[in-house]
């Protein structure tokens, strides 16, 4: 996904039904928001940032996890299941990129080194994701507040919360296993990575007060300290 | 083949999805094979009082839709094997199911549960008629109070007006002291303006709100007043004939107290 050039304008749907109207706090320049009006079950579409193969990939996974129920009693870690926000993300042709004011305005003279800085589009919320709002957004997310029980944000690249994480999140939902998603407090209902599907455990247990990150390691949902640096050294490398 | 009961009021925060889950709970506690479904699209609660929440993958709405097989949207329980919950969907409406879907919803899952049993959101638009859409009987929950008994009034009609006939009553957080004092409508009052049968008294129980915050139902707790009413109303419905309890019985920390010093 790094190597998609296009980081036009995409698509931020920002779904919730209970209010039909536009949201000005998201509306920036850089990006174009769209509420959905009205008839839930419509498709979302997004412009492409993702190849096709990666979709179909994604998308043959599904098929396969289709054939196995989805919860589990045991266990924290939940086998891999289906996706159903996937098939809402539906990629369109890729347009050529370097034409939006975006662009030229806030990228000049892009060199190769910022190629390899450049991670596929990014979405800011500038506010609480509250219970029955659902973000989907092609790209990562990146949420300046909480993201409160109840509510669900799905993105086919990472999630980071500046605040408390406790809504259902799905970063890589188009099966990127490379997806992470980082929180200041990492207390997520429901956490999934690509097809892994994990979940909070019954009862109390330790909620952390400092920033934590999950990822994919050996086929299983990590979560550790979040440590600046690290993240940084193996991308550049 | 199960029954289909749906669980209503009309009003608001009388305590529908409580005495949904308690209901299921001390069903599924005596062996049978109980599915909840919650009908509370966009306002769902069934989960999180019975702690599932975290187990949620596909919802009501992915059924109907067709996105994932009925198997796969139902949770098992965490206590009971028998005991089952459909979950609505939190990020949509209303709208987004029929009542021809859940008609045809209710007629897969009462093939292989014993008992099906819905929990109807708040309100007489399309959400409630989704609710009783597949139902076969109802249980009215209503609160001593005059707006109450009104809002349970005016479902009664319209359960009679879509061929529901007999509902069953139940009395939620009732306080016989108040009632004693004149200053709480009795039971007797109650009836007197509906007209049906009564199903079950629940009094006011401090538990059931540290057992709703717990996700663990009030029926699991022997302590419990309210969770030993929800008892004697899930044996009613399995045709049990169980005495209403004593609710003049005191009980909690005043009286532990005054027992102590010798008052009573």
């Amino acid at each position: 996904m790094k190597k998609t050039k296009s980081s036009k304008g995409k698509k931020l749907f920002f779904k919730n039904e209970t209010n039909g109207v536009n949201d000005p706090d998201i509306n920036t320049d850089s990006v174009d928001t769209e509420q959905e009006k009205g008839k839930e079950g419509e498709t979302v579409k997004a412009r492409e940032t993702v190849p096709a193969q990666e979709i179909k990939k994604g998308r043959q996974k599904r098929k396969k996890a289709d054939r196995e129920p989805a919860q589990d009693e045991s266990g924290e870690f939940l086998p891999g299941t289906a996706i159903p926000e996937a098939d809402e993300i539906i990629a369109e042709e890729n347009e050529p990129a370097g034409q939006t004011k975006t662009d030229s305005r806030v990228i000049k003279n892009r060199g190769p080194w910022q190629e390899a800085f450049a991670d596929d589009n990014t979405i800011l919320i500038q506010r609480t994701v509250r219970s029955g709002q659902s973000v989907r957004f092609d790209g990562n997310v990146v949420v300046m507040g909480d993201v409160n029980p109840g509510s669900e944000i799905v993105a086919s690249g990472n999630i980071v919360v500046m605040g408390a994480l406790r809504g259902v999140v799905h970063a890589g939902a188009l099966g990127n296993e490379n997806a992470t998603v980082a929180a200041f407090k990492l207390q997520p209902m429901q956490l999934r990575i690509a097809n892994h599907i994990t979940r909070a455990p019954d009862g109390d247990y330790l909620t952390p007060e400092y920033p934590e990150i999950a990822r994919i390691k050996d086929g299983v949902v990590v979560i550790e300290v979040y440590q600046m640096g690290q993240d940084r050294q193996t991308k550049i490398g | 083949m199960g029954e289909v009961i749906v669980i209503t009021s009309g009003k608001g925060g009388v305590g529908k999805t409580t005495t949904t889950a308690n209901i299921g709970t001390g069903l599924a506690a005596s062996g049978l094979k109980v599915v909840l479904v919650d009908t509370d699209i966009g306002l769902r609660n069934l989960d999180v009082v019975l702690g599932l929440e975290n187990r949620i993958v596909y919802d009501i709405v992915d059924v109907t839709h067709g996105n994932c097989r009925l198997k796969q949207a139902l949770i098992k329980d965490k206590r009971f094997e028998g005991l089952h919950l459909l979950p609505a969907a939190q990020t949509k409406d209303k709208t987004s199911v029929t009542p021809d879907q859940i008609r045809e919803l209710c007629a897969q899952l009462k093939k292989e549960f014993d008992y099906v049993i819905i929990d109807c959101p708040a309100g007489i638009e399309q959400g409630f008629k989704n609710a009783i859409a597949g139902a076969e009987k109802a249980i009215v929950v209503t609160t001593p109070e005059v707006s109450a008994v009104r809002d349970a009034d005016r479902i009664i009609g319209l359960l009679e007006a879509a061929e529901l006939h007999n509902p069953k009553l139940i009395v939620n957080r009732l306080r016989p002291l108040m009632v004693k004092r004149g200053d709480m409508m009795s039971i007797d009052d109650i009836i007197d303006i509906l007209a049906i049968d009564l199903l079950g008294v629940v009094p006011e129980d401090e538990m059931i709100v540290i057992t709703t915050n717990k996700g663990e139902p009030a029926v699991l707790d022997n302590n419990s007043r309210a969770g030993q009413a929800y008892r004697n109303v899930a044996r009613r419905i399995t045709g049990e004939d169980v005495p209403l309890m004593d609710l003049e019985a005191e009980t909690g920390l005043m009286y532990k107290l005054k027992k102590l010093i010798g008052f009573k």
